[in-house]
């Protein structure tokens, strides 16, 4: 009966203790794939240089 | 295959730094390393000049030829990047460099520098794109998103030009031409490539 109080009382910690280690785990693995910014819709293809339309509006500016 | 280059047309620049705004804003530069500044020539008196002025990705870059740990490479469109994992940080690569582009963000005792640092045309790294690790080193691939460089996207007055050289020359010689001089200066066509002929420039003057 001595006992019991402290065991309860280090249970409660222990407990505490592995769900703040799982909260954390769950936030590191969710932000390990997360990317800076979206990249733009339809301008997934491709990894260097092209004439998107974008880059064309931007040659067009340049003409003014 | 395209060529990427910029250009900075000096008559257009009028010093409002928005290039290097948007370069420290696109990619989160740290404090103190600018892949991008401005230079004024002749500050302060009339005709001053001012030129935007970052990594001109050259041809035959020195850079390249003095890294002890070869950690620059060339992408297919003329991009000179280089490897964060490689870099020892021993600034060789600034020394070399005739535009002062190597930025090193640190500067500690014992000659600390830190990783090397600099504009990478908004195109990455060796990294996958668009990863958050590319992100952290290098900042944002705006060409793999169809994008070109957003400090030239940015520029107000659309002094410094950026993209496909065989384009961006065009307009920049078109540019000159309707201004009416210039153009006859010696070295052009070796600079810029073509003839140094007027009537040769679509719309150009005969």
């Amino acid at each position: 009966m001595k006992n019991a109080k402290p065991s309860s009382r280090r249970n409660f910690l222990l407990t505490a203790g592995l769900g703040t280690a799982g909260v954390a785990a769950a936030v590191a693995t969710a932000t390990r794939g997360e990317k800076p910014r979206a990249a733009m819709p339809g301008a997934t293809e491709g990894s260097g240089y092209r004439l998107s339309e974008h880059v064309q509006k931007y040659y067009k500016t340049t003409k003014v | 295959m395209a060529r990427m280059k910029f250009i900075c047309d000096a008559e257009r620049c009028i010093e409002c730094n928005g290039c290097v705004t948007a370069c420290k804003s696109e990619h989160e530069v740290p404090w103190g390393v600018n892949r991008r500044r401005l230079v004024t020539v002749n500050d302060g008196v009339p005709g001053e000049r001012s030129i935007s002025v970052s990594c001109m990705h050259c041809s035959d870059a020195p850079c390249m030829a003095v890294c002890p740990v070869d950690c620059f490479y060339k992408t297919d469109e003329g991009i000179v990047l280089h490897d964060k994992d490689l870099c020892i940080g021993c600034g060789y690569c600034f020394y070399a460099c005739p535009f002062g582009a190597p930025q090193f963000p640190q500067a500690g005792a014992f000659g600390l520098r830190g990783k090397m640092d600099k504009c990478t045309y908004c195109s990455g790294g060796p990294e996958e794109n668009h990863s958050a690790e590319e992100f952290r080193k290098y900042g944002r691939n705006r060409l793999a998103e169809g994008k070109l460089p957003a400090c030239a996207e940015m520029c107000s007055t659309k002094a410094l030009l950026a993209g496909d050289a065989e384009v961006i020359t065009k307009i920049y010689k078109t540019r000159v031409v309707t201004r009416g001089k210039g153009e006859e200066i010696w070295g052009w066509s070796m600079a810029y490539g073509g003839s140094d002929k007027l009537s040769d420039l679509p719309g150009g003057k005969a």
